[in-house]
């Protein structure tokens, strides 16, 4: 009878099958199949297309307070508990609204440039007490000018033809800029104390918020190149001249005498009649680099810049360096130390200060060789050569054919953007995000044009 | 090992007397070399009883390679070359278009992306940074000051290397083959695992704006140890190890006092 019981409570629990609910399967391990399949289903993202362009972009290190990196956050924080950065001691980015052709950086001020034929060509930030960047109007007061640009402000030229006009080259002095056009010839202002800007010397002329932006045309034929000296300027022409203006006491306008020059005067001396490739100064030397790889310099030779052939201090008239290290195809100057590179990509040395070869080798007269292992040249990389070289007042900067730069010297107040504030004795790279495409080196900051990998 | 003719037994002199002339006179003692009792094989035993066997570098199970081990004193030796700090180099090989957890291709998928923008050059960009990146460690954690002369001409030579513990370097970095979306990389590098090879196809599949799996890591050297020295699987038996030992101890020894002196 319990049996019985027990049969009939068993047949009361028992569902039929039309009624027990569905429920899911539990999710046990996949078989490969459906891995497999799941794979295929799943949607593919994409990135960058094929026709993806390499972006231009711009970075900046070094001193910060005098606003010339060109990122106001780090003078004026946004925040108020937020301090004021002193030095960018590794690359900081830099928007910027349109691509930088050309850089150039100043004794605390930096100038950008652009090949648009946009009405707004430079940019200007940094120091402005001489007007080297222009009149830049303050919003405060419609009358008066700003002594520090902290942001990357347009700079207006009084151009003939603004909306065809392209800027070609900037370049900075210590407290002058030049602006080089491609058909209206060459741009200046800030300080003429010595005349550098290429016009007279007004007597007791106060040059803070000046409006004055002389336009130099006068030369025997177009200029290619413009380059600053500390208080001179050398204008490169197409036929191969070479004219130089401004302070002379060391001989750097190498004119023949050691007075200040107004108008841009042609040099003479060993490199008359010479076809003139390039030109480089950035101190009180200068040299230049003719079509035959030869190199000359003048200026101020304090330094045994140019003891190879003179023993004197201050060499006014362009002298031929007799240098029996091939043919040369790019030459920079510092302030106290020169470096030119050849056509097989060495780099030489030669000068007073940090060389470059260790913290043995303080000044030599003849130029010495850097080692391209130093640069990454291996036998596994055997292709790398230096494509360019830079210099600014006690630090080298030298780019190679891989987009690497390498910089050494003086690290004074972080330019060397290494991230250490330790002077570098032998070539160091330093790590951008981009292929480095050309650098311009101040006296205490750097800027990089780069482009992105992708 | 213990079947193979052992050292022969150590000699004693024992002086015995000589054999006796006959009539049982006293006769002097002569003396003669005499295997000991205690060498006999039936008193010692077999010679080798157990066999110390130290690995070396790590090599984790989805990579292949040269894996060196040490045998007896060969222990020690591992030391000495670990405490070289020389470098290895690997085969890696990837898959561009798949992103997965742990970086390989048998992994939980992530993310699929296109590749067909990326090209051979793009790639060799790339490693280009890797490579500076990676040699500017190198100066770094070498723990030499950059201030001296020494330094410089170390510098010069590419002798400046980690002697120590420093994260994991790569000190050469090509592309050997570029088919996509396979391509093949040689990676020369000190103090590494195969999951940071992995890791680092992993990034550089995002570099160039994609993905990238890995689908084969293989140890081609191990300091001075290259794939010929190394035994396959069908030759692990007790001559071919004896001939392999034997054909590396010179090998070893040359770079162990090249290196610590």
């Amino acid at each position: 009878k319990m049996a019985a019981a027990v049969r009939g409570a068993l047949r009361r629990l028992w569902r039929p099958p039309a009624a027990r609910r569905g429920l899911a399967k539990s999710a046990g391990p996949r078989s490969v199949r459906q891995l497999r399949e799941a794979e295929e289903a799943a949607p593919v993202f994409q990135y960058a297309g094929k026709a993806a362009k390499r972006k231009d972009r711009v970075f900046v290190w070094g001193f910060c307070y005098s606003g010339a990196l060109g990122i106001p956050s780090f003078v004026k924080p946004d925040a108020g508990w937020k301090k004021p950065r002193r030095i960018q001691s590794t690359p900081y980015r830099l928007e910027t609204e349109e691509k930088i052709s050309s850089a150039a950086c100043g004794y605390g001020f930096t100038l950008l440039s652009s090949s648009t034929t946009d009405i707004t060509k430079v940019w200007g930030m940094g120091l402005n007490k001489d007007s080297q960047l222009g009149f830049q109007r303050s919003i405060r007061d419609r009358t008066k000018g700003y002594e520090y640009v902290l942001e990357p402000s347009p700079i207006p030229l009084p151009l003939e033809k603004p909306q065809q006009t392209r800027v070609l080259q900037v370049s900075c002095g210590r407290a002058h800029s030049l602006i080089l056009t491609d058909s209206e010839g060459v741009f200046t202002m800030g300080n003429n104390s010595y005349g550098q800007c290429g016009r007279q010397v007004v007597e007791d002329e106060t040059y803070s918020e000046s409006h004055l932006i002389h336009q130099l045309k006068e030369f025997d034929s177009r200029v290619v190149q413009v380059v600053c000296g500390q208080d001179h300027s050398l204008f490169r022409t197409k036929k191969g001249a070479v004219y130089a203006c401004g302070w002379g006491a060391d001989g750097q306008t190498g004119l023949g005498h050691y007075n200040i020059t107004s108008v841009p005067t042609k040099l003479r001396g060993d490199i008359a009649g010479v076809n003139i490739i390039q030109v480089s100064s950035y101190g009180d030397c200068c040299l230049a680099v003719s079509d035959e790889g030869e190199v000359f310099g003048w200026g101020n030779s304090e330094y045994l810049q140019l003891a190879s052939v003179t023993e004197t201090t201050q060499v006014n008239v362009p002298r031929h360096l007799p240098f029996k290290i091939g043919k040369i195809k790019e030459a920079a100057c510092g302030g106290t130390g020169n470096v030119v590179l050849t056509e097989e990509g060495n780099v030489f040395v030669w000068g007073y200060g940090i060389l470059g070869k260790g913290p043995n080798l303080i000044e030599t007269a003849e130029p010495e060789m850097i080692p391209p292992s130093l640069f990454g040249w291996s036998d596994f990389n055997p292709d790398i050569r230096v494509a360019h070289v830079r210099c600014g007042l006690s630090q080298f900067a030298a780019l190679t054919n891989r987009g690497e730069l390498f910089v050494w010297g003086k690290n004074l107040r972080g330019c060397l953007g290494t991230g250490r504030m330790e002077d570098q004795y032998f070539p160091w790279r330093v790590t951008i995000p981009g292929e480095v495409v050309d650098v311009a080196c101040g006296v205490d900051h750097m800027v990089g044009m780069v482009k992105s990998f992708t | 090992l213990n079947a193979a003719p052992g050292r022969a037994p150590r000699q004693r002199v024992r002086f015995l007397p000589a054999p006796a002339g006959g009539d049982g006179v006293a006769t002097g003692l002569v003396a003669t070399r005499v295997p000991m009792l205690a060498d006999h094989p039936l008193v010692r035993g077999p010679r080798f009883r157990r066999l110390k066997i130290g690995a070396g570098h790590r090599l984790d199970v989805k990579a292949s390679g040269v894996f060196v081990l040490g045998v007896g004193h060969g222990n020690k030796l591992l030391t000495d070359l670990y405490n070289c700090h020389l470098t290895k180099v690997y085969t890696v090989s990837g898959l561009f278009g798949k992103a997965t957890d742990d970086f390989s291709d048998m992994g939980k998928l992530i993310e699929k992306t296109t590749f067909d923008h990326i090209t051979r050059e793009k790639l060799e960009r790339i490693l280009a940074v890797i490579q500076g990146t990676n040699h500017k460690a190198l100066l770094m954690h070498s723990n030499i000051d950059m201030k001296t002369q020494e330094a410089y001409e170390l510098a010069v030579k590419g002798l400046i290397r980690p002697m120590g513990k420093s994260p994991p370097i790569i000190t050469a970095i090509r592309c050997l083959q570029f088919a996509l979306p396979e391509f093949q990389l040689e990676i020369h590098c000190l103090h590494e695992t195969q999951q940071y090879l992995r890791k680092i196809v992993h990034e550089i599949g995002l570099e160039l704006k994609s993905s990238a799996v890995c689908t084969q890591v293989r140890r081609i050297r191990d300091g001075v140890f290259t794939l010929d020295d190394a035994l396959l699987r069908t030759h692990w038996n007790l001559q071919s190890i004896q001939n392999a030992i034997r054909e590396c101890q010179l090998k070893v020894q040359i770079e162990l006092e090249k290196t610590l002196g």
